[in-house]
């Protein structure tokens, strides 16, 4: 009886060092498997693709990698700038919610257009969406 | 149901997690009694029912981001609630009393910041509330001193440590300003190698900083003035990617050491404890302690003396300043090895929120919860192995006390929302 609790007590304890380790195994295979959900999303964030643009920057045919989110105007602070006398110093912001691309018109003289169309509230940008800030035209590529 | 299955990895580890805690308590309990009672199980089974309640509160949430740090701060939680009953059984319940108030704190944290950019806003509120609850102990009634350091607030029957609170605003406060100023601290003007940064900018920090360094002092927590200082750095470093500051820093360090060395009774013998423990005149009285955990490191070999079997109980304080000889002495070095792993892996997991973090607040945010836990653990350990001299500071999740648990649960809630802004924005799940 004794030499069965005895063998018995060794084995938890060993199990304990054992569970700790299989506990281990599994929460690093968790974090790979994260890891690569993450760093996929982490690429495909987006991209405007310049389309139009009447000066030197941003050139056309150029890729501008997007943050989470954007704001797009003349001053040179922005977090894309847009050097175009039609567009206002604070033009418009460009932001993900919940994993949709958004613009909204940050009160410019000019507005913004979504497609052609003038767009009135915070309004959901598609892929291939094309967005025109002064005289300036830019794609959203995802 | 569907709801549930959202957060899948972080239930599945859980269940680890539940053998894990069940193991090691009955390890410790058939031990210690030479037979096993189904009570003893009450204990590890109340805190894996609290463990499953956050996770079922994060799924029906809808949090997204993170699976891991929730299983891994519930496993050293775990850990350390059996370390408790091991080492100080008389403490269990209140570990127990104070792991629900601090699921009760990781809660609140989840809940109640709407938007977690709003604590940036109040960045000077959270410095002033830092000086003055780093302040408190030093008041008159509330103030109580333990084992030579004033770092305790007793109110009614509650005692604690108002510093474990402060690291956190602390971080908030230099991620806020550093979001801020970050332009401009960033790139000093030069002379030759060396950044001169731009004083006006930095001086609220420094200031801070001295004002925390001379309260530390007056105090005598050496571990709590030594994670200020890294936290400080760290940040720093984090946000301007100038090592020279990190630089200035070490010189700070060693030139304070050298100067409270010689000014601190209480430094002094920190140093010569860690130095020559085994000398005639400290074996047996200043450096009793850590003569007996390094004997304890030396028993546990490699797969220990089993759960329960060690006798760890000849450190003196062992469950609060040295649970991880303990650990090690009953696990050996394949369970030190493994605590260590997790402390990795957590750290890891935290650096890689802070990375992927939308803004620099948040970033720095993450980055600066992730360090305190990092050179927490890095500051204990080293000190209870004697590689660098024994400061105060508690191992995160596992040490007994209840102020760290609580904190260290709210940092684990800041880390997932930081985390679940993230997964938003990005559209991740």
């Amino acid at each position: 009886m004794e030499i069965t609790f005895a063998v018995l007590l060794w084995g938890v304890r060993i199990a304990f060092l054992f569970l700790l380790y299989l506990f281990l195994i599994r929460a690093f295979g968790a974090l790979t498997r994260s890891m690569r959900t993450e760093s996929a999303a982490e690429r495909s964030l987006g991209t405007l693709i310049v389309e139009r643009s009447p000066a030197r920057t941003p050139r056309v045919g150029e890729r501008l990698a997007l943050r989470a989110s954007n704001t797009m105007g003349r001053d040179a602070g922005n977090d894309i700038p847009l050097p175009d006398e039609a567009a206002s110093a604070r033009h418009a912001k460009l932001e993900v919610r919940d994993g949709e691309w958004w613009i909204e018109d940050l009160g410019s003289t000019n507005g913004t257009l979504v497609n052609g169309v003038r767009i009135e509230r915070p309004e959901r940008v598609r892929n291939g969406d094309e967005i025109a800030i002064g005289r300036v035209a830019l794609r959203l590529e995802r | 149901m569907t709801v549930l299955l959202r957060r899948g990895d972080e239930l599945r580890l859980l269940v680890w997690v539940t053998l894990i805690a069940i193991t090691g308590s009955v390890a410790v309990a058939a031990t210690e009694a030479a037979g096993f009672a189904y009570s003893q199980l009450a204990i590890p089974v109340a805190f894996i029912c609290v463990a499953v309640l956050l996770h079922v509160f994060l799924a029906t949430r809808g949090i997204r981001g993170d699976q891991l740090l929730l299983p891994m701060a519930a496993v050293l939680t775990a850990i350390g609630l059996v370390l408790v009953q091991r080492l100080a059984s008389s403490l269990l319940l209140q570990q127990l009393t104070w792991t629900l108030i601090a699921a009760g704190a990781f809660v609140g944290t989840i809940l109640i910041p709407k938007d977690l950019t709003t604590l940036a806003r109040f960045k000077w509120t959270w410095a002033l509330l830092g000086v003055a609850l780093l302040i408190s102990p030093l008041l008159p009634v509330i103030g109580k001193t333990v084992n030579g350091a004033r770092i305790w607030v007793g109110v009614g029957p509650a005692n604690f440590e108002p510093w474990e609170a402060v690291k956190i605003m602390m971080v908030i406060f230099f991620a806020a300003y550093l979001e801020e100023y970050r332009e401009v601290i960033a790139r000093p003007r030069r002379i030759g190698p060396i950044p001169i940064p731009p004083a006006p900018y930095l001086l609220p920090i420094i200031v801070m900083w001295a004002i925390a360094m001379v309260v530390v002092i007056f105090e005598r927590d050496l571990g709590a003035s030594l994670l200020f200082l890294g936290i400080f750095l760290a940040l720093l470093y984090l946000a301007t990617g100038e090592a020279f500051y990190t630089l200035i820093g070490a010189v700070l360090v060693v030139v304070g050491g050298f100067v409270l060395y010689h000014t601190f009774g209480h430094v002094q013998v920190r140093v010569d404890t860690w130095l020559r423990p085994f000398a005639e005149d400290l074996r047996f009285d200043a450096g009793y302690q850590i003569v007996q955990g390094l004997f304890a490191l030396g028993n546990g070999g490699l797969f220990g003396a089993g759960l329960g079997n060690g006798m760890p109980d000849r450190i003196p304080v062992v469950w609060s300043d040295f649970v991880f000889n303990a650990f090690a002495e009953e696990t050996g070095f394949a369970g030190a090895i493994a605590l260590l792993a997790l402390y990795l892996l957590f750290v890891y997991r935290g650096m890689l929120i802070a990375v992927r973090a939308p803004t620099p607040f948040l970033q720095l945010l993450a980055g600066g919860l992730s360090f305190i836990v990092a050179f927490q653990t890095l500051v204990i350990v080293g000190g209870n192995a004697r590689l660098i001299p024994l400061t105060g500071v508690t191992l995160p999740f596992v040490a007994y006390g209840g102020s760290s648990l609580v904190t260290n649960w709210m940092l684990v809630a800041l880390l997932i929302r930081v985390s679940d802004i993230t997964a938003r924005t990005r559209g991740t799940p």
